[in-house]
């Protein structure tokens, strides 16, 4: 019994293969014990190691007992695993006493809970996985995967989590170390898809879409697109460069407006630059970048309808991609709001254009007359000029030869259009984790006292569908590439730049799009978690402390 | 003693029914949540109840200052009780409880210049969203369309 476990803590010590342990069997050992037996010579005023302490690690130094042999093999892998987080590091670099690390256990354990006090709940890990580890261990080191697994604690592998391929599905019930882990697979399968070696990213996947399963809420939705993403680019099997349709899309992000705010916030944010820059005006033309099913509008024109004063003739021209069936899209949208300007007694003209991107706009066929005022609106389109070079530059010209009052811009707020894929990779799985996360929150029970008017139906599909938009969008980030490649985001430093550069400068959102903005979070559940920052007279929406979405507003120099 | 009842003069009994003037002041100052009660009690007072001005004067008498020219817009995107429903109800208690946390009376609260903008836009969005689905009719008494689901969710307290 006891050889046994020396000769297994032996392995997890000096990194040999699983097989190489029973191979070994006595000779092996009792070698070890010559040698260490040698060196421990070195240190002769070094105590006899007492009874019941392990013998091996007494001879380096440590005063291990041997029962306690599986739980310090346990600790240390949790500990390598707490260590790779960036929050334990900074942790361990302060001034913070440990206790005699020659008493190993306990230095062991006073180490842990004070990186990540979580409590250690029983493991079943696989054989047949520990073998298909080999190559884990090449990158991760023999501490995360201990090669036997008999003496641990077993309980009967749940269904839940088995995957098809493998019936003695793997239970992870430490969902927080393991959520640590996913992690680190995931990143690791990244960077052996950025180094090229296919072999090992294949394998990682594979092992991140099992661990991913073990988990629960937003980190099981993110790591399942995620590791999706990551499949495609590994397998080559791209998402089809004829994209889903308009109508799709457009289905996608209304849910995502219903569902949570940042599409709201957009707009009521964008809207309020708009009427600043339009106030004491009397005739008023919008272009609108991105279209899709004027969800912007219809409170923009009730704002102008109410203004002192009364509304000014209101123009709007649409802009949109070709709709793929046979309907005039634009047009219908234009028809509806149309009715509404009518309802609410505001002149209102309305024209669509088709275009398959907005580099093929020219101003001259916008009909812009001498008497009107010009604001250009671009939610969410800015970013997909940057697949192609010099595209931003020639709308930002197009724009100016438009001669706006004022471009407002609302951008995700993230650098995902690095050049290297890795660090685009780590870049956009913080990002939509937080996204991922602040929608689990916002979504709605549907169950017990509701709130207003009557018992809706379960918004579940609304969040779903949100998910889905989000997850292409991941699956661009991730698996595509050259002009497929159009999720380019960048921050608004990084857009800050190119404006100037093109000729505009920074607009300040005033204090009433803060407080606007501000109210409308406070009416969503979940409310607490959004931030709205004023950053440089800019407005992000964030969730906690991270910042995800940031509208601005231009004017010529 | 011989009482002598004069028949002619019947014992005086007040119905509120006969002074309607009186019943809209009293409405008037009544909650939302008690005006909608009124309108139950029978088909007078239902009617009576359903009168906008009545659910004007409770959507802005708290409004500081009262808002000009709102009326056409209301009225046409579909009235104050809808408004009121839809908007104000659920936008006044989710920011009074935001702020206060303590009583639950949602009325003794005047509503600030952006509380009025942003109900408003919201009412404005509804009804569009209503075109947009119903392909071109709105419903009169439909429920509340999705883009203001959030506003019908429960919310952490």
């Amino acid at each position: 019994m006891k050889r046994d476990y020396q000769s297994q803590y032996y392995t997890v010590f000096t990194g040999a293969s699983s097989s190489s342990t029973s191979a070994a069997g006595g000779s092996g050992v009792s070698d070890v014990r010559a040698d260490v037996a040698g060196k421990s010579k070195m240190w002769v005023e070094g105590k006899q190691p007492e009874a019941g302490y392990d013998e091996l690690l007494a001879g380096v130094g440590y005063e291990v007992k041997s029962s306690d042999m599986f739980d310090v093999a346990q600790k240390i892998e949790h500990l390598e695993g707490v260590l790779g987080n960036d929050d334990g590091l900074s942790q361990i670099a302060s001034d913070s006493v440990h206790y005699n690390p020659s008493d190993l256990s306990s230095w062991l354990e006073s180490m842990i809970s004070e990186l990540n006090p979580i409590v250690q709940q029983p493991v079943v890990i696989d054989d047949s996985f520990v073998n298909a580890a080999d190559d884990l261990q090449a990158i991760a080191g023999n501490a995360i995967y201990p090669p036997e697994a008999k003496k641990q604690k077993t309980s009967p592998p749940s269904t839940a989590a088995s995957s098809s391929t493998n019936p003695n599905a793997i239970v992870l019930v430490d969902s927080q170390e393991n959520g640590i882990r996913l992690v680190h697979t995931l990143m690791a399968c990244a960077e052996a898809v950025q180094k090229d070696e296919i072999q090992l990213a294949e394998t990682l996947v594979k092992q991140a879409g099992i661990l991913a399963a073990s988990q629960a809420g937003a980190m099981r939705k993110v790591a399942a697109y995620f590791a999706e993403a990551l499949a495609r680019r590994i397998y080559r099997l791209y998402p089809s460069s004829q994209r889903d349709s308009p109508a799709f899309q457009d289905l996608l992000q209304m849910h995502f407006y219903e569902t949570c705010p940042y599409l709201k916030f957009a707009h009521f944010t964008a809207n309020q630059a708009i009427l600043e820059a339009f106030s004491g005006k009397n005739k008023v033309h919008v272009i609108d970048f991105s279209m899709k099913q004027g969800m912007q509008w219809p409170a923009l024109m009730q704002a102008l309808a109410l203004r002192p004063g009364g509304p000014p003739t209101f123009r709007l021209t649409g802009i949109g991609p070709p709709s793929g069936d046979n309907t005039d899209h634009l047009q219908e949208v234009g028809w509806k709001l149309a009715q509404l300007a009518n309802t609410i007694h505001v002149e209102f003209e309305y024209r669509g254009y088709i275009a398959e991107s907005l580099v093929d706009l020219e101003p001259a066929v916008l009909d812009l007359r001498d008497d009107e005022v010009v604001a250009v609106n671009s939610v969410f389109e800015m970013h997909q000029l940057l697949a192609r070079p010099g595209a931003v530059e020639k709308v930002l010209s197009a724009v100016k030869d438009m001669k706006p009052e004022i471009l407002t811009v609302v951008e995700q707020e993230a650098n995902h259009n690095g050049p290297v894929f890795l660090e685009r990779f780590t870049e956009s799985l913080h990002y939509y984790s937080t996204l991922f996360d602040s929608l689990e929150s916002s979504g709605g029970g549907g169950d017990g006292a509701v709130e207003g008017g009557g018992i809706l139906p379960a918004s579940a599909q609304d969040k779903i569908m949100s998910e889905v938009y989000l997850g292409k969008q991941i699956c661009n980030v991730v698996a595509c590439e050259g002009p497929d490649r159009v999720e380019r985001h960048q921050t608004l430093t990084q857009w800050k730049t190119r404006f100037e550069s093109g000729g505009f400068e920074a607009v300040h959102l005033g204090s009433n799009a803060y407080k606007q903005a501000s109210m409308l979070l406070a009416l969503f559940a979940g409310g607490d978690g959004y931030r709205v920052e004023e950053n440089n007279g800019c407005l992000m929406l964030g969730w906690h402390t991270r910042p995800l979405i940031t509208t601005s507003a231009w004017k010529i120099r | 003693m011989v009482h002598i009842h004069d028949h002619d003069a019947e014992p005086y009994r007040f119905s509120i029914n006969d002074h309607l003037d009186l019943l809209i002041e009293v409405l008037k100052r009544l909650d939302g949540r008690s005006l909608g009660a009124a309108a139950c009690v029978c088909r007078k007072w239902c009617a009576i109840a359903r009168n906008d001005s009545l659910w004007e004067h409770l959507c802005f008498r708290h409004v500081s200052p009262p808002p000009v020219g709102v009326r056409p817009v209301v009225s046409a995107l579909g009235g104050y009780r809808r408004l009121y429903m839809v908007c104000v109800r659920p936008v006044l208690s989710r920011l009074k409880r935001r702020r206060i946390g303590g009583e639950s009376e949602v009325v003794r609260r005047v509503w600030s210049q952006h509380e009025v903008e942003l109900s408003l836009s919201l009412f404005c969005v509804e009804y569009y969203e209503r075109l947009l689905v119903g392909g071109g009719r709105v419903a009169g008494d439909s429920p509340a369309s999705s883009s203001l689901k959030f506003l019908c969710m429960p919310v952490n307290v």
